[in-house]
This record gives C-alpha cells, sequence and structure tokens, in this order.
C-alpha cells in the first residue's frame, strides 16, 4: 500500500468506527431501538467475527487447529483471554518447531 | 435513590476533571491486560505489511481493538473499500447499543460536549461508565477520564509492539504470531457467547462464510457470513416465545 493510500484507509476506518460511537448517542437517543434492530445487531457482532475466523482456521493447517483447539479450552476452563491467548501460540509454535521444521534450531 | 426515576430526573450531569480522575482510576486495573493486548496487534499489525507509523496511526484514528485486527487483512492495495468499511462497522456495530444505553447520561449534555466521550467509548471503560452510572456518579468526566487513559495506553502498547518487530528480528511464523489475530477472536467469541441461540447464528454464519469463501471475490466471505449470521439469529431469536 502507498502511504496516501495508507492514510485514506484508515482515515475511513476512523469516521466508520466513529459513526457507530455517536450514532448510538445521537440517533437512537430519538429513535427507541426495536427489539429486532437490537437483536440483529447483538447477533451481528459475535457472526462477523465467526465468519472472520472459520475459513482461514480451517484452511490453517494442524498447528492453526491445535492452536485454537487449546485455546478455546483454556479459555473455556480458565476465562482468561490473554493466557489462553498464549497458550494457543505457544502450541502451534511448539508444533511447528518439533514436526513442520524440525530441522531449525 | 428508593425512587430512581425522580432521582434521575433531579441529578446535575456535569463534566468535570474531578470525574476524569475518578474514571482514571476505576481502570488501572485494566492497563496491564490493556498494554498486552495493544503490543500484540502491533505485532500483527507489522506482519500484516503496515508500516510502524501507520500500525500508530491506526490505533489513535480508531481506537477500536477487534475491528483493527479485523481491518488487518485487509489493508491490500487496490483497497477492497466496501469490504474493508462494512467488516469494521460490523465489527464495531454493537457500539450504537452501548451509546444508546448511554443516554440518560449523554442525553443532557450540550451536543459539543457528547462528541469527545463518544470516541473515548471503548468497551471495558462503557462496562465500567454503566457500574459507575449505577453507583450514582453523573459526572460524564468518568467516561472521559478512563477514555483518554485507555488510549494513551493502547497507543504506546501499539508503538511498542511495531517496535519490537522492528528491533529484533523475528519470525513470525516460528513463534505463531501470524496465528495472533485468530486466536484473538476465538478468546473473544467465547467470552461473548450467550447460550444456544448463538449457536445458530454463528453455525450459521461460519458456513456461510466457508461457502463463499470459495464462490465469492476475495475478501467478501466476513460480510456474508456475518449478514447470514445475523439473520439467522434474528429468526431464531423471534421463533422463540
Amino acid at each position: 500500500m502507498s502511504p496516501s493510500e495508507t492514510i485514506l484507509a484508515v482515515l475511513a476506518i476512523g469516521l466508520v468506527t466513529y459513526a457507530t460511537r455517536i450514532g448510538g448517542i445521537l440517533i437512537m437517543a430519538r429513535l427507541p431501538v426495536s427489539p429486532r434492530i437490537e437483536a440483529f445487531l447483538r447477533y451481528l457482532s459475535g457472526s462477523v467475527l465467526v465468519a472472520l475466523v472459520v475459513p482461514p482456521v480451517i484452511h490453517g493447517g494442524p498447528a492453526a487447529w491445535l492452536a485454537v483447539a487449546v485455546a478455546l479450552a483454556a479459555m473455556v476452563k480458565t476465562r482468561h483471554a490473554l493466557l489462553s491467548l498464549v497458550l494457543g501460540m505457544a502450541t502451534a509454535a511448539a508444533y511447528r518447531a518439533l514436526v513442520e521444521m524440525p530441522g531449525l534450531p | 435513590m428508593a425512587d430512581g426515576q425522580a432521582d434521575v430526573a433531579e441529578a446535575p450531569v456535569c463534566l468535570t476533571g474531578a470525574g476524569m480522575l475518578r474514571g482514571a482510576k476505576d481502570m488501572l486495573f485494566a492497563l496491564v491486560s490493556v498494554v498486552l493486548f495493544a503490543m500484540a496487534f502491533g505485532v500483527a499489525a507489522r506482519g500484516a505489511g503496515l508500516d510502524g507509523w501507520a500500525t500508530v496511526l491506526m490505533s489513535g484514528v480508531a481506537f477500536a481493538g477487534a475491528s483493527q485486527f479485523a481491518a488487518l487483512e485487509l489493508m491490500t492495495s487496490p483497497v477492497p473499500w466496501i469490504p474493508l468499511l462494512a467488516v469494521v462497522f460490523a465489527v464495531n456495530a454493537r457500539h450504537i447499543l452501548m451509546g444508546a444505553a448511554l443516554c440518560p447520561w449523554f442525553g443532557r449534555l450540550p451536543f459539543a460536549q457528547r462528541l469527545l466521550p463518544a470516541y473515548l467509548m471503548t468497551d471495558i471503560n462503557w462496562a465500567q461508565a454503566i457500574q459507575a452510572y449505577d453507583r450514582g456518579e453523573r459526572d460524564l468526566g468518568h467516561l472521559v477520564g478512563s477514555g483518554l487513559l485507555l488510549w494513551v495506553t493502547w497507543l504506546a502498547g501499539t508503538g511498542l509492539g511495531a517496535a519490537l518487530v522492528d528491533a529484533v528480528t523475528i519470525d513470525l511464523e516460528r513463534l505463531a504470531i501470524d496465528l495472533v489475530f485468530l486466536l484473538f477472536f476465538v478468546c473473544m467469541l467465547t467470552g461473548l457467547r450467550r447460550g444456544r441461540s448463538d449457536d445458530v447464528a454463528w453455525l450459521v454464519a461460519g458456513g456461510t462464510a466457508l461457502l463463499a469463501w470459495h464462490v465469492l471475490p476475495a475478501h467478501w466471505h466476513v460480510l456474508a457470513g456475518a449478514v447470514a449470521g445475523g439473520v439467522a439469529g434474528l429468526v431464531h431469536h423471534e421463533r422463540r416465545p
């Protein structure tokens, strides 16, 4: 990406993000949020993350599968996001070191 | 305090420095995790090919971690504008509901005084502010103070992470840093799940995204899966008594 393209993209991201922040405060103050809109927005937030994650994980190979499985298990058990993230990374790193690139130090 | 309705109507809403200090103090407990997540973003962004200055700029301008991670994949040339901005909107759509929940507080301030607090509203300090409001806090400085502290911390952590990548030659794959982004969302989703109605939405979202990954042009799978999941969740939600 050229610097100007990057700046433009970052500003656009910031604008959209700010619109969601001020939008609830300005518009929803006047129009009550209907239960349908509220339910849709609620499911949308989770679904976008699922849609983001599933294809790259499925196509990510054994290291990604193992890492996700370990992070998920750790998250369910401990509810500690950062710890789970690090455990998942350590698993993938160990798998790659031992199985995928065993010749490397 | 017994009669909530009357109490809310009478309490003056304001925005002061003392309130900001209280908000900042309420945020101290979270700072270590914020720095670490910010560093993870800085590393991931450099791994995705973003320059150091652009990484820090994004943290300063967007100030919304999950959407920043989500945007990384779409920061390519030529910019896939519609998928990029739609994904950022979808990840941040929860802000609309969060802002609406703060309306009793925001609603009675002059327009100009709402602009900065809105910018500084994130998941963490929003939750703290809601609790503070229930305790009787009426100073919106609480949200501003906690938000400013988070903003500075988020920026510093991002810069630190990005600088780390440049200072030490890191093999991103060897350390599994290429997976930070995926694992971050997996952990977030586990925390977000509220029950079986989420499972329906998420199964549809995942299935649609997978299908779209093969069928649609690059980058559109996120949008397709998100909308399909949102609609599926809504339909399932409304069919329950």
